[in-house]
């Protein structure tokens, strides 16, 4: 009863405070443009171009393309575009981690899947005649296989980087190494609790005693793990790890937020909006008068 | 000092002297010809009367003129204490156009130092642990986090809040966020979309807004100057109208060419904003512009007023404040005109300026739609509006991509364009367009000539430019009855490549030269009898 507590809990927590969080980087107030290009909506993406390039672009139909930037984006989450192009040595591993941890999710909604399936009377098993119960099976055999190895492989790898690189280690500071530690420790106990039962069977026996509070008897190593995933789950949204929160913002709030602010745009309504704020502090050089209005 | 490759950033807290010291062997080599021995001067060291009056003890060079030693314990904490003042306002509503931006580079760098290799400065010195981008934004995370956070309060060093604050870290601090042009070339690699560059103008404008430091050149005789007289050149509307006077005359002198530059033309199309320095320093430039224009059938004009005749805006680089006050002022001039439109001359940062960064800072009526250059002068090629010979500029040519027209407008074609068009031997840069480097002069180092900052400029800043030039101009380089031509389309940018030019003596040995893509176009044009380029002339 507690494991499974400790794990709704943790769930919720993790969800909930990326939330917050992502909720308050939205309610933020309006910022100046900053973007950067290329600006992946832009029609000139190829060779960095935007609507400037025009002639007169104000009284042009801005095209964009919302699917490139979705492209764009998918790129970045599903293979962290921007380190392999500019940094290949650290890909490599921080790939390993990301792709584990994006296995071990899908790994354990697979486990859930499969509980539910076998709720309704359908076998997850190699043994299984039905194409669903196959499926599932081998899915989460693999997923599991992968991500809880390239997961602890990625974790591992980034923290001996930081310990051993000598430009790393004068800027990580020891909370740092906690936070790789921290998922290290969750993964790697991931491999020795469910390593020994690579059908994952036991896994989803645990699953389904979890998620239905059913009360069985844990081993040793399989409270630990549990605790140890959901002290992960918790910590990952209040560190810096919920980068995954901050990404999205500086990239579309920021450097791909080049929308102009044109007579009759949203972009208008909300800098008449943003204008009629009053900062409660202000700058106190002498050039400096109180301010108006806020500087956008 | 201490050794560079064991510099951390907490030794920004350490009492002692000078943390670094450049040298030129520890600089990326020059290419050919200047790989020789003895083609560049050794790198100096600060004058005795400098160390004792600014902070030298980041790495020997004084950006800030207005940031001397303190003279009592008193004027040290006080110093200390209006930081850390102002490093808190960063955080609050005062800061609200820059607070999400701010925040997410501020909570999220993973240190993954992907940026390094991105910095032309870090590249330059070969690596200098100084110079790395997360170096200085580290620092003033450590700081913050000292000061403003309960980790870094209960839990000190665990978090990094292991940093010494004093005069010399702070000091130190604001001079190293003028180790950074703003070009934001490192935030273009970075994973995780964190911008450095944020940072660092961050910090200076913590010392402008907050403690009222910052160069001169920036702000006394920039910004204040500028709302004070018109200009950050000090031209006033008299002086202004005398040197267009004097420009028309000269014009007809020098090509038997009636120029007129329309003035205060109500109505007009478009009101054309150049940077004030053009007149005085490159005047060749607004009179290329008027002479396209007018030969386009343009309806533009010049302003004399206040603001009007100056697109430059210092304030981008240092105070928020200032930045907002010059761009409203440049609009209301355009509006009180009922121009369509604002078009900018060559002028990189002018054109964020208005163009960005003013963007959201005025709605209605009172807003004109600002464009850039680039675009109309590709139009009139194109279209065909004015009769060019490409022949006339058949010497090598190479374009500097300004970082604000292109990484940060994204205007990268018309001007590309325009010279694949006029120049026949046109030849890229490595790098080019969203990918540049900067020409070392960006975010105001082109007009900051205090003691010796024109060397860090020169020798550091500008070097992987000089590079890039060198490489561009590789077959012909050592061939001194060739001019090559670097086009550099912004003033700044022209300010940085005459400081190259003239520290390496390379117009004398090797006839590199450097002007606008307008001044290209007027050489090109058929009406024009003679070459517009003194260089030509000389040559002929």
């Amino acid at each position: 009863m507690l494991l499974s507590l400790i794990a709704y809990i943790s769930i919720l927590l993790f969800v909930g405070i990326s939330v917050y969080k992502a909720y308050k980087f939205a309610t933020m107030p309006m910022h100046g443009r900053m973007e950067l290009y290329p600006v992946p909506k832009e029609k000139g993406f190829e060779h960095g171009g935007s609507f400037y390039e025009e002639v007169s672009w104000w009284s042009k139909p801005h095209e964009v393309s919302h699917m490139r930037e979705i492209v764009e984006m998918l790129k970045e989450i599903l293979f962290i575009k921007k380190l392999f192009e500019n940094q290949r040595p650290l890909w490599w591993i921080s790939y390993a981690l990301h792709l584990g941890i994006y296995m071990l999710m899908a790994w354990t909604m697979l486990l859930v899947v499969g509980v539910v399936s076998e709720l309704n009377g359908i076998t997850v098993a190699a043994t299984d005649t039905g194409i669903w119960g196959l499926l599932v099976y081998y899915v989460t055999v693999a997923t599991g296989i992968v991500g809880l190895a390239l997961g602890t492989l990625g974790a591992g790898a980034l923290f001996l980087r930081r310990v051993f690189d000598n430009t790393l280690k004068k800027y990580t500071t020891p909370q740092e190494y906690v936070n790789l530690l921290v998922l290290f420790a969750a993964l790697f106990t991931g491999i020795l609790t469910w390593g020994s039962d690579l059908s994952f069977h036991t896994a989803r026996e645990v699953t389904a005693n979890l998620i239905t509070f059913t009360p069985f008897a844990a081993s040793g190593l399989v409270t630990l793990h549990v605790i140890l995933v959901g002290i992960m789950l918790i910590y990952i949204p209040i560190s810096k790890m919920s980068h995954y929160v901050g990404k999205y913002f500086t990239f579309h709030k920021v450097l791909w937020d080049n929308d102009p602010n044109l007579k009759g745009s949203a972009i208008e309504h909300q800098v008449k909006k943003a204008s009629t704020f009053r900062p409660s502090t202000s700058w106190s050089a002498s050039h400096i008068k109180p301010p108006d209005a806020p500087t956008l | 000092m201490i050794n560079q490759k064991d510099l951390l950033p907490k030794d920004m807290g350490r009492k002692d002297e000078q943390l670094i010291k450049l040298e030129l062997d520890q600089l990326i080599p020059l290419l050919a010809p200047y790989d020789k021995p003895g083609m560049e001067s050794p790198l100096t060291d600060p004058k005795p009367a400098w160390k004792e009056k600014y902070c030298t003890s980041l790495d020997g060079y004084v950006g800030i003129d207005t940031l001397t030693r303190p003279k009592s314990k008193e004027e040290e904490d006080e110093f200390v204490r209006k930081f850390l003042s102002g490093l808190e306002k960063i955080f609050s509503d005062a800061n609200n156009g820059v607070l999400q931006p701010l925040l997410l580079t501020y909570e999220y760098c993973a240190k993954c130092d992907t940026c390094s290799s991105a910095c032309h400065i870090y590249e330059a010195t070969g690596g200098n642990e100084l110079y790395r981008p997360i170096y200085r934004s580290e620092v003033l995370r450590k700081i913050a986090k000292k000061y403003f956070t309960t980790s870094g309060k209960l839990l000190g060093g665990f978090v990094g809040a292991d940093i010494d604050v004093n005069w010399e870290t702070i000091a130190r601090l604001g001079e190293l966020s003028y180790r950074c042009n703003l070009c934001r070339r490192c935030a273009q690699t970075c994973p995780l979309g964190l911008d450095n560059a944020i940072l660092s103008k961050e910090i200076r404008k913590i010392f402008s807004q907050e403690m009222g430091i910052s160069p001169v050149p920036l702000h006394t005789k920039g910004t204040m100057n500028q709302l004070r007289t018109g200009s950050s050149t000090g031209l006033t509307k008299p002086a202004f109208l005398d040197t267009i006077e004097f420009l028309e005359e000269d014009t007809e002198e020098k090509f038997g060419i009636k120029l007129k530059f329309p003035i205060d033309k109500k109505g007009a199309d478009i009101l054309l904003l150049h940077n004030a320095g053009e007149f005085i320093a490159w005047p060749e430039n607004p009179v290329a512009f008027a002479l396209l224009f007018n030969a386009a059938g343009l309806n533009w004009t010049l302003s004399s007023e206040v603001l009007g005749y100056d697109s430059v805006n210092y304030g981008l680089w240092y105070d928020d404040p200032q930045a907002k006050k010059i761009a409203l002022g440049q609009m209301k001039v355009a509006h009180d005109l009922r121009v369509n439109r604002i078009v900018m001359g060559e002028c990189g940062h002018a054109h964020k300026a208005a163009a960005m960064v003013a963007d959201r800072m005025s709605y209605g009526e009172g807003k004109i739609p600002v464009e850039s250059c680039f675009p109309i002068l590709w139009e009139m090629v194109k279209n065909k509006s004015i009769k060019f010979d490409p022949s006339k500029n058949n010497f090598p040519v190479t374009l500097h991509d300004p970082c604000n027209v292109v990484r940060q407008l994204g205007i990268v074609l018309p001007q590309r364009n325009v010279l694949k068009a006029l120049a026949p031997q046109f030849r890229e840069m490595s790098h080019p367009g969203v990918e540049n480097y900067c020409c070392g002069g960006g975010s105001g180092f082109a007009i900051m000539n205090n003691a010796n900052f024109p060397e860090f400029r020169t020798q550091v800043a500008s070097r992987v430019k000089f590079n890039q030039i060198l490489g561009a101009f590789k077959d012909t380089i050592s061939d001194a009855s060739i001019p090559k031509y670097i086009c550099a389309p912004c003033s700044n940018c022209k300010g940085a490549m005459r400081g190259i030019l003239e520290h390496y003596d390379a117009t004398e040995k090797f006839n590199l030269q450097y002007s606008g893509l307008v001044e290209l176009m007027v050489n090109a044009m058929v009406d024009i009898k003679i070459p517009f380029f003194e260089f030509l002339e000389e040559k002929k």
